[in-house]
């Protein structure tokens, strides 16, 4: 076995987890999948790098200015492609087709603005992309860090549901009448999470940015395989989709080195296919189901 | 009742959609009062909570409690106004712990931690098997347990008026006079209660005042002793083979 390949996974896995919290967030209040979260960690890096290489800011504030518009357009798409709908009906699905139309107009608007051709980012002092050897694997430290920040930050997130507001949005997720019921307001509830959500694709964005180059192209193949890390991990399960999104990371990376890079694609959603399919819920049970 | 009741309803129409089920109902629950609202299945009971803590719209008529105009505002406004619906079937969050439902129970107040301490001290004092199971999910409860956590969530805000839609439903009879006692010693606490109950004779024990609701109108009304000796509430429950009396 290739240790290399095990790195490589790990560092694909962390950003498919991060693509898949990002769905949970907005998911869990809402019960509404935006189609459109892949197209907005795309937006993330590109803004990322425009603000790093364009505009030379400082890391911590492009890193600042991305997440904030990233977060205001997530909610601005909650306000006109997904509340009208929920508003008409609860338990409506029209919102699968307007999150897939605001996914093209971003995709549209951004080929505009940008071009095809991607933008190198480095990543931020003292960390860099030039490979180490750490006891035989190639890695750089970039990589490194990544990997840890996307375990610290799932474990944040699910901190976060561990405050009152956090409740609140499990209950909403439970039973939203009943919520309305203790003076709960899930709109409210749901705005904040479209915001976070969105800031939280376009935070997945930056950092994937000096791994897989800024590129207007990097949209669709993050909301498939975020998606996929999501369902497998369980919706609305962020451990569930933390360990879904290694599972991924790594079946891509062997499928590529010990078949042919040609059918990695193909051995994923084998893997995907499989495990929906004897567990249609995911490896994790309910969506948010906890033990005590 | 000289000054203004806690809560008045005054001539309300309200269904679902294309159903219309009440009909000009008028309802008045006086500060500290239990008032219960009996009738058969189907009268309109769980649909009249259901206007007055905001989950429905009226489409005629007025609310009024503690001197504002709830008619039409949003459900958690009500709330803040300190009117509390604790709704048939119970609907706790089931997958959250004992603990955790009792602190979405204060949801929006601003307490000092004391105060909150104070709180759940005050509830476990009156439910001490919500201590025990404190960290358990709530679905783990049984029926009895869930409906004391389903009240003494609603305690948590300390509101003027509690609303309570058949708490008895599916309890082993000694739950259900433990349930009823809890209920009349909140009075004690100061708490007014409008009452939905299908232990009719139970419930016109505890009550102060009883509204008889029939296929969405309010047939009689009155002190609960007169309406339980009354023949409004047989008319009511004729055809139900005597569900009222059983209780
Ligand atoms: N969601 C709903 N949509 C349409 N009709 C309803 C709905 N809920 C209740 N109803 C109807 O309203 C009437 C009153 O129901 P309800 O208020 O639940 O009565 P009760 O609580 O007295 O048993 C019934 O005829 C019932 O069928
Ligand atoms: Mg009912």
């Amino acid at each position: 076995m290739d240790l290399d390949t095990l790195a490589h996974g790990l560092v694909a896995g962390s950003l498919y987890a991060l693509v898949a919290v990002s769905f949970n967030i907005l998911y869990r209040p809402s019960n509404v999948f935006n189609f459109a979260q892949g197209e907005l960690v795309m937006v993330g890096a590109m803004t990322f790098a425009s603000a790093m290489s364009v505009a030379g800011m400082p890391w911590i504030v492009a890193f600042a200015a991305t997440l904030a518009l990233v977060g205001m357009i997530c909610l601005v798409e909650e306000r006109i492609a997904v509340a009208p709908i929920l508003k008409r009906a609860q338990t409506g699905t029209a919102w699968v087709i307007t999150t897939l139309a605001v996914s093209l107009i971003i995709s549209n608007l951004v080929g505009r603005i940008w071009g095809p051709d991607p933008i190198l980012v480095k990543p931020p002092e003292p960390l860099s992309m030039d490979s180490l050897n750490v006891a035989g694997v190639r890695i750089s430290s970039y990589e490194v860090a990544l990997v840890i920040c996307t375990v610290a930050l799932v474990a944040m997130v699910e901190r976060a549901y561990q405050t009152l507001q956090g409740k609140a949005v499990m209950a909403v997720a439970e039973d939203r009448e009943a919520a309305l019921m203790r003076g709960i307001d899930p709109g409210r509830l749901g705005r904040w999470s479209f915001f976070i959500g969105g800031a939280f694709a376009g935070m997945t964005g930056v950092v994937a940015a000096p791994i897989l180059y800024a590129s207007t192209s990097l949209g669709p193949d993050l909301l498939l395989k975020g998606f996929a890390a999501a369902a497998v991990g369980s919706i609305g399960n962020n451990r569930g989709a933390l360990i879904a999104g290694y599972i991924i990371g790594l079946t891509e990376a062997f499928g590529a080195a010990l078949l042919s890079p040609g059918y990695q694609e193909a051995v994923i959603f084998l893997v995907v296919l499989g495990v929906l399919l004897l567990r249609p819920e995911g490896l994790f049970g309910r969506p948010s189901a906890r033990t005590v | 009742m000289s000054e203004a009741p806690l809560l008045s309803v005054r001539a309300v129409d309200a269904g679902y959609g294309h159903v219309d089920v009440l009909e000009n109902v008028s309802l008045d629950v006086g500060d500290r009062k239990i008032v219960a609202l009996v009738g058969r299945n189907g009268a309109g009971k769980s649909t009249l909570l259901r206007t007055i803590s905001g989950l429905i719209r009226p489409r005629r008529g007025q609310i009024a409690f503690a001197g504002a105009n709830l008619a039409g505002a949003r459900p958690d406004a009500i709330v803040g106004a300190g009117l509390l619906h604790v709704a048939e079937g119970r609907r706790l969050f089931r997958r959250q712990t004992v603990d955790d439902n009792l602190e979405l129970g204060r949801y929006g107040l601003r307490l000092t931690q004391a105060e909150h301490a104070r709180r759940i001290e005050r509830i476990h004092a009156l439910f001490p098997i919500l201590r025990e199971k404190r960290g358990l999910h709530a679905g783990s409860l049984s029926g009895g347990q869930q409906q004391m956590l389903a009240i003494a969530q609603a305690m948590m805000r300390a509101p003027k008026l509690l609303m309570l839609d058949e708490p008895s439903l599916g309890l082993a009879p000694v739950l259900v006079d433990q349930v009823l006692d809890a209920i009349a010693s909140l009075r004690a606490e100061g708490v007014a209660i409008l009452l939905v109950e299908q232990m009719v004779e139970r419930a016109l024990e505890i009550a102060d005042d009883a509204y008889v609701l029939q296929n969405g109108r309010i047939i009689a009304s009155g002190p609960a002793r007169e309406i339980a000796a009354g023949d409004a509430l047989r008319a009511a429950y004729m055809g139900e083979h005597g569900a009222a009396a059983r209780a």
